[in-house]
């Protein structure tokens, strides 16, 4: 695939959302507020490519997990508290709230997919885009993986033009011919 | 795009746990028998329209769901891409362990991928994800599941949505003031409010090939993400005619080709008018059919892009779609007789989600028993 850009960011399980949101100012004027963790490490991985990425972009974002944090307010507030979800937490639970604030951030208007990340996601994600490539529906592909097992890593690239070839089963496959920004939090 | 057929489909919904009995009920006009749930803290009471209970766990009402879809002796599926089109997931399980242990361990989280995975193992399927753009999730499935046929990844998709009754939905949507007070379901009436929660649990194969007995063709379709909110889309309806539009170019057919619109119409105020406005932008004050599908089966969130076109094209083959009762106080000219349209006819189907996803499909009914549909 014809990559232009990639990036990966490493943080440790220790650093709280107050971090990642200062990490994240050094990259956006105006990030987002109430947002959750997972959007807080999706946009700390496509931030830094935002001065390459064109309007007519597709993002195509995948996770192994939701929000964990979220995901455990919630069910604490609806099954043990007997209390009403906090509006923001459960719209960010529910939506695909991440690839939305990456597009929104980086000014993205074309499609917007999010998927369970699997063994397969890279090649996954990167046929779904490239059937919005080969399809002129759009110029590039912003393909985004985030990871969290204690420490978490995230992992983006962006695209420019669609591939008649092979799909890379990695981000290291996807990435090697490209100067990869790795970014530890 | 080439066209893609629904070869095979299954759906178990509040109007009947089968594709052809909730089609005959839709017909004969039988809403739903809906069920009351108390919001949290407020204490007001709210509606949810629940499928037939059947005692079954999710995975077993996903593999008789399956069965039903793929139907005849058991095959093999290492040439079908499964994708599994859903917000709830797993997560009435996740309430039930929170609720039984007073208390949620972050070490009970389950992945995003695991009912696909679990899936993918119990029958075979050469490859399977799970897709989650909220409420256009499964117009999502349709939509990239065919294209992923077109470009020869895989012979065929199967697109597996539901909604289980999640309490977190329920009260979620209660706490957003979306859910309807009356507990009546009406779309673009001008004292509509708001929505009613529905389960749902659909499937259907796509395939180059018509099989014995299609539903339809895709024809074509688009996605995309409207980044002016996270919960509502341009007021204006610029956005989703934007969308309409890209999707009818994508069928290669005009807006005056379209003989149905299945409108996304939740009922609640912002979105019914943002949609309203949509379809203005783009038909004026002509516009074709319009169809609502929500008042039977209730929003049914990731589900409704396969759960609503299921219903529209087995009500299609069977005869009329029933009437709208306040046809003449509603925001958009529905008809006030039953609309008894052919089944092969061009429908245009919209589906627009929270995260600022807006997916329209283009569609082409089969008339029942056509094997040769074109």
């Amino acid at each position: 695939m014809p990559v232009i850009a990639a990036c990966e960011i490493h943080g440790l399980a220790s650093m709280d959302d107050k971090q990642l949101k200062t990490a994240l100012g050094h990259w956006l004027d105006s990030p987002p507020r109430r947002i959750d963790r997972l959007i807080l490490q999706c946009l700390l991985a496509a931030a830094p490519l935002k001065s390459q990425v064109r309007r007519n972009c597709g993002l195509y974002l995948a996770s192994a997990h939701p929000a964990r944090a979220t995901m455990g307010a919630l069910l604490e507030a609806v099954c043990v508290q007997h209390k009403q979800p906090k509006p923001f937490e459960f719209v960010n639970s529910v939506s695909n709230a991440a690839g939305f604030h990456i597009a929104q951030q980086l000014s993205i208007e074309g499609p917007n997919l999010f998927i369970g990340a699997g063994a397969q996601v890279w090649m996954q994600l990167q046929a779904l885009a490239n059937l919005d490539l080969q399809d002129g529906l759009i110029e590039q592909a912003l393909l985004l993986v985030c990871d969290e097992h204690g420490d978490f890593c995230v992992q983006a690239v962006l695209l420019e033009g669609a591939t008649a070839g092979a799909y890379a089963n990695s981000f290291a496959e996807l990435s090697a011919d490209t100067e990869v920004l790795r970014i530890k939090l | 795009m080439t066209p893609i057929y629904l070869q095979r489909a299954a759906l178990h919904c509040a109007l009947g746990d089968d594709l052809h009995h909730a089609a005959q009920a839709l017909q004969r006009g039988q809403a739903p028998q809906g069920e009351p749930f108390v919001l949290h803290e407020v204490q007001e009471p709210r509606t949810y329209l629940y499928a037939a209970k059947t005692g079954e766990s999710l995975s077993e009402r996903l593999d008789r769901l399956l069965a039903e879809t793929l139907g005849g002796p058991p095959q093999t599926l290492d040439d079908c891409l499964l994708i599994v089109a859903s917000t709830s997931l797993d997560i009435s399980e996740l309430e039930a362990l929170t609720t039984e242990r007073q208390g949620f361990c972050p070490d009970d989280s389950t992945s995003l991928d695991l009912l696909a995975h679990q899936l993918r193992q119990r029958w075979g399927f050469a490859a399977a994800f799970t897709l989650n753009t909220a409420c256009t999730s499964a117009a999502n499935g349709l939509l990239y599941g065919a294209r992923l046929i077109n470009a020869g990844q895989y012979a065929r998709t199967l697109v597996l949505s539901f909604e289980t009754p999640s309490a977190i939905a329920m009260q979620g949507f209660g706490a957003l003031m979306l859910t309807s007070p009356s507990g009546q379901y009406r779309p673009f009436h001008p004292e509509r409010d708001g929505l009613l929660l529905g389960e749902a649990y659909a499937a259907a194969l796509l395939s180059r090939e018509p099989g014995d007995a299609p539903l339809a063709r895709l024809l074509g379709g688009f996605s995309a993400c409207d980044t002016s909110s996270l919960t509502t889309t341009r007021e204006d309806g610029s956005h989703i005619h934007w969308v309409m539009q890209q999707a009818l170019n994508s069928a290669g057919c005009s807006a005056a080709q379209i003989n149905l619109v299945k409108l996304h119409g939740t009922a609640t105020s912002a979105n019914d008018e943002a949609e309203s406005n949509g379809m203005r932008r783009l038909y004026g004050e002509q516009m074709p059919a319009l169809s609502l599908l929500k008042p039977w089966l209730g929003h049914t969130l990731g589900a409704c892009g396969l759960s609503e076109s299921l219903l529209l094209l087995k009500t299609l083959q069977l005869g009329a779609l029933p009437t709208v009762d306040y046809a003449s106080e509603a925001l958009l000219p529905f008809s006030a007789e039953p609309q008894a349209l052919a089944a092969d006819s061009l429908l245009l189907t919209n589906f627009f989600g929270f995260g600022g996803n807006n997916a329209s499909l283009v569609l082409q009914g089969c008339a029942q028993g056509d094997s040769a549909c074109r």
